[in-house]
Formats: C-alpha cells, structure tokens, sequence
C-alpha cells in the first residue's frame, strides 16, 4: 500500500454555525425516511390531511347553488333536498357559529389523529436521538467539532420539529388550504381561520412538550431498547392508569396524554362552538338542541390549569435529564 | 475519471511558523471530586508531529480532552492554534481534528456517508465535504468497504475511518488517540506511514497518544510524558535521546566471547543479553569506535545498533522519577 498524500486541500472559510445545526437535522430527518414504518406512518398523517380538504370542501359546497352536494341531495329524495336547504341557510345566516364550529370540529378530530401519529413517530424516532449516539460514542464526534452541546440539542430539536411537521403540522395546513382553494364563499376563509390557529397553537405546545419529554427520554439511557420501553411506558402505561374516571386529579396529571387531552379541550373551546350553536342557532329540533348543549358540556376542559403545571413538570424534569446527561463519556 | 474533474494536485503545505504553538496551556488542571487526572500542565508546543506518552490513567486524554473542550478545565487556560479554548469555543475547535481512543461511528450510516457528514459538521459544503472523502478514504486505505454501513466494519476499517473524520475538513491539528489499535500489520504499517507525511507533506500538526513507544519514535520530532496527571517531560526526541545515556547493541556474527573480551579490555562496560547480543555504555552517540576496534581486531562483522529503546528507557525513568 502507497500512502501517496494526493490531496486536495479546503482552505474555504467554514459554513456558520446554522448550517451546521441544519446539517444534524437534514441528516437525521433523511434517515428517518428511508425507513419503510416512516413512510407509511407519512402515508397516514397526510391521509389525514387529504381528508380535512375533503372534509371542507364538501362542507364548503353547501353554499354552491347548483353544486353536485345540491344535485345530490335533491337525486336522495325531498327529505335530503329540505336538511340540504337548512343547512345552506345556517350557512348563510350563521357563518361565525356554523363555518367557526364545524371547523374547529375538523381540526378537533384531526389533532387526535396528528397527536396519535407523532407520538408512533417519536417511538422511532427516540432511541435515534440522544440514545444512539451515547451508545456509540458517537457524541465525542460532534463535540471535538465546532459545535457545543446546545448546537446538538438544537439540531436533535430539529429532527423533532421536522417530524412532527411532516406528520401534524403540514398535513393540517396542506388541508386546511386545500378546502379553501375550493371554497365558495369567502366567509369559509374569514371563519376558518381562528379554528386553523387554535389547532396550530395546540400543534405548537404539544411541540414543546413531546421535544423535551424525547429529549429526555433519549437522554436517559445508552441503550435503544430500554429507551423504546421507557417513552412506550410514558405514553401508552401513563395513560392507562390514569384513564378511571374517578382517579384523583393528581393521578391523572401524571399521564401526559391526559395533559394534553385537556389542554385540547381549553385550546379548541369545542364547548364554546357547541354550545352557541345550541342556544344561537334557530334550530326547531328541541332534542338536538339539548343534545348538542350536552356535548358542549362534555367538551369542557375540567383541570386546565392543572394540566397545565402537570405538562410543566415534565418539561422542567426532561429539561434537567437532558442537560446533565449531554455530556461525552 | 471524469475528464472535467478539477486536477488535485498537492498544494504547498501552509506551516505554522515554529514560533507560533499550536498548543499553549498555562496551569491547566482537572479534577474529579478529589480525584487529580490532570495537574497544573504548562507547556507551549511547536507545530509539528508530537507523541504523548504516560502510562494508563496518566492524564494523556484528559489533556486532549481538556484542549478540545470535552472536559472543562478546573483550572488554568489553553489556546490551541492561537484561540482560547474557553472565550472561543466554537472556534477553538475550527481547524482540529480528533480521533478518539474509543469507536465512535454514528450507527445506520455508510462510512463514505459518516465521514461526509462529518465535514459537513465542521463547516464543509455538502459537495466539497463528498468529494473530500473519497480522496481521505483513499488515503486511509478504504476501498469499496466505504459504501458499507459503519456498524459492520472490524476494528482496523473502525480505526481507518475514524482517521478520515478527523481529517476530512483538512484541519491545522489532529489528536490521535492510539491510532494504530487494532490494525494488522501491513495497516499499521500504512497508517504510520500516512500520519508521518501530514506534516511533512501537508504542515498539518498531529499530537499522537499512544502506548507504542516505537511507534512514537518513528513518526514524532517531539515527545511530551505525561505522568500522574503532571508533565514529566516536553521535548524534541534528538533532544531527549541526548540527555540520554549512550547504548550500543552489537550482535556478532560469531566470537562474540572475543568481542566482549575485546570491548571490556578497551575500558566498556559490556553485558551479555540473554539474545546473544552485546550492550556497551558508550560516550558518544557515534559507532566510529566500535568500527575502530573492529578493525584493529579483525574481528567478525556484526550487526551494531545505536541507542536501541531510548526512548522506551527514558519514559521509564522519567515515571520512576515521578513516582519519587
């Protein structure tokens, strides 16, 4: 073997330190998706998506006179023709409760689906964070360069945000305008637009505490399995034992899921909508109308502001994991 | 080879002037609880090839660590290249290298695909930090194994590509902790033949850990002995080998009873090794003598070599010392 030093040589001025974070983050994102469970989980999240569009945009018709929701209900029969005729009314007359309610009901549904799927996701993605690289000593490689610890967490934080983007966030906003692309009227847009904020605000705060609880997690062991045991117990074990009804307050603060189930319900104000469509709408049904102020009720948020500090804790206590832990061993 | 390629050719090494240091630490120190692992080391070192040397536990990573802001100093301050380590963090770290004692591949990656985002990690371009990697792993002597994934590489391709991560961003300086670990000979033999050239060829400065000492004697001008934490002795290895007593080992041909009768009535000190080999204490550095005799003699010819383990019975002394 000739060791001949053939070389060329880079004399180049560095690429700051942005564009190293961005590096960690491309990189571990491109990883992620060459496996098969992320492509099919991506499947999903943005089945999801396609579907609030359609969702929309079939609600969005009912103000299209001679639209095919119309040539459909009047094809069903005189029954279909008159529900068709009342809801177009409400439409019309009530933009602010109908078009505000029955999106926020949109987005409601869809922030289990896209709580579901980032957490399936962060399943995978945890053990690849922090854990991996302790295991393999791989932490001395980022750090002997020019980045500190808090350039790596940024770009782990990255990997975290870039995910629960391609699997919640994108898909909410791809659908949300993909129903407005079809919209009929401009009041879908004006009245759709608070849901669609509330639904990204809650997006943003479960953000923070599923980065920092993976962070955490990932930090705590060098092991992937064991890592994978501990966010499964945190999620799926937690949630169990706090879903009895009767459990006390603190109990169920201590699931996470739950948490974030009632700061949901706060977000959205689904009970709000509900129940200003019961008592503001000029509904004759007086059945529906009780029914739908029940709903309203069962939708309110009972223990906010403790799942508020329950969330707190975890994201203080996951804090403190991953900051003691970042260090090269 | 596409005909469009920029044409490598070797540039003009850019040296350090001899007097700017690549390393300057002043009462460096790092304690673990009341655990001493480095101690007051002030040195400044010269551009160059420098071994490090210490037994296990002696503090020779702990002072790399330390230059590389993987362990926080207790006390004192360092600058390496000329930056302070603790004021310019990121910086320090900007033209450096490192290749640690330990494996250190991140898992699921290619080793062409590790070492490209390791240059992408120090600041490189994505296609620079490509194109730079291959010529490194062609250097290191990494064939089509590159575009293997990293976790399935034995210990000598680990060692291989670990050199190339440390190198890849073409650093000013590269610690090399025990580089030649678990490498077959002729891999050995390859790698120290490469870290021998960076700074002859290329003016990139190498600090190498490691516990062969002749390994240290072949590629290194300089030597540090770190010992207990504390430096036990920093200078060029001409100027050790000086302090050093002479030795000469002479392996006759045959009669090698008249040799040592010879040697003795000339006024040596001669001892018979268990090898058959003679060891004198000689005056100078020079053989001129033993030829001399020889030749006044007529003895057989004999294979004569001159200070034999030097360096090896220097740093034996040098911890003897230490451990008072």
């Amino acid at each position: 073997m000739d060791s001949s030093l053939d070389l060329s040589r880079w004399r180049e001025v560095p690429r700051g330190v942005a564009y190293r974070r961005w590096s960690i983050v491309s990189t571990g994102l491109r990883q992620l998706l060459r496996t098969r469970f992320f492509k099919t989980l991506l499947s999903a999240a943005w089945g999801g998506g396609f579907m609030i569009a359609v969702g929309g945009f079939v609600f969005s018709q009912s103000l299209a006179d001679g639209g095919w929701l119309q040539n459909l209900a009047t094809r069903m029969g005189p029954r279909a023709e008159a529900v068709f005729t009342v809801v177009t009314g409400l439409v019309a007359m009530f933009p602010d409760i109908v078009v505000h309610g029955v999106f926020t009901l949109i987005f409601w549904a869809h922030s289990f689906l896209g709580l579901w799927l980032s957490l399936l996701a962060l399943t995978v993605v945890v053990p690849q964070l922090i854990t991996r690289d302790r295991g393999s000593n791989a932490l001395i490689v980022y750090l002997s360069r020019p980045l500190t610890s808090t350039d790596y967490l940024l770009g782990k934080l990255g990997i975290i945000v870039g995910v629960l983007a391609l699997v919640w966030t994108g898909p909410l906003i791809f659908g949300w305008l993909l129903s407005m692309l079809f919209a009929t009227d401009r009041d879908f847009i004006v009245y759709s637009f608070s849901p669609l904020l509330r639904a990204l605000a809650f997006n943003g705060l479960s953000l923070v505490v599923l980065a920092s609880l993976a962070l955490g997690v990932s930090a705590l062991g060098r092991n992937s399995r064991i890592t994978t045991v501990v966010w499964m117990g945190l999620w799926l074990m937690m949630g169990v034992i706090s879903t009895p009804p009767h459990a006390p307050d603190w109990f169920k603060r201590a699931s996470f899921t739950h948490d974030l189930s009632e700061v949901r319900q706060e977000i959205f104000r689904l009970d709000s909508a509900l129940s200003a469509a019961a008592a503001q709408l000029p509904l004759l049904d007086q059945r529906f109308v009780g029914n739908l102020a029940a709903a309203g009720k069962r939708a309110e948020a009972t223990d906010f502001n403790g799942a508020l500090l329950g969330l707190s804790i975890f994201v203080a206590a996951s804090s403190f994991v991953f900051f003691r832990r970042l260090r090269p061993e | 080879m596409n005909a469009s390629a920029p044409v490598t050719t070797p540039a003009a090494p850019s040296r350090r002037a001899a007097d700017q240091f690549i390393i300057e630490a002043s009462g460096l120190g790092k304690t673990y609880g009341s655990h001493c692992a480095l101690q007051d080391v002030t040195v400044q070192v010269p551009p160059g090839t420098i071994g490090l040397l210490g037994p296990n536990g002696a503090g020779k990573s702990t002072f790399i660590k330390c230059l590389l802001n993987l362990e926080t100093p207790t006390t004192g301050s360092a600058k390496v290249l000329g930056v302070d380590i603790r004021a310019r963090n990121r910086a320090s770290r900007e033209k450096v290298g490192y290749s640690p004692e330990l494996d250190c591949q991140i898992a699921a990656m290619a080793g062409c695909e590790y070492v490209t985002y390791c240059g992408q990690l120090s600041g490189m371009p994505f296609r620079k930090a490509r194109q730079r990697t291959h010529e490194i792993l062609d250097l290191v002597g990494m064939g089509q194994e590159r575009y293997r994934l990293v976790d399935t590489y034995s210990t000598g391709m680990k060692q291989r590509v670990k050199l190339a991560q440390a190198l890849v961003h073409d650093p000013e300086i590269v610690f090399l902790d025990e580089p030649t670990n678990g490498l077959d000979p002729s891999g050995r033999e390859h790698i120290l033949q490469l870290i021998g050239s960076l700074w002859k060829d290329l003016g990139i400065s190498v600090v190498m850990c490691s516990h062969l000492l002749r390994d240290i004697e072949r590629v290194c001008d300089r030597v540090m002995i770190i010992g207990h934490g504390r430096l036990l002795e920093h200078d060029s290895i001409a100027g050790l080998k000086s302090r050093h007593r002479r030795i000469v080992e002479i392996a006759p041909a045959a009669e090698t009873e008249r040799f040592q009768t010879v040697l003795t009535q000339a006024g040596f000190a001669v001892v018979k090794l268990s090898n058959g080999k003679l060891r004198v204490e000689s005056a100078s550095d020079s053989i001129e003598w033993v030829l001399e005799l020889m030749r006044a003699h007529n003895l057989p010819p004999a294979e004569i070599v001159s200070n034999p383990d030097a360096l090896h019975e220097l740093f034996i002394k040098s911890i003897s010392a230490d451990h008072g």
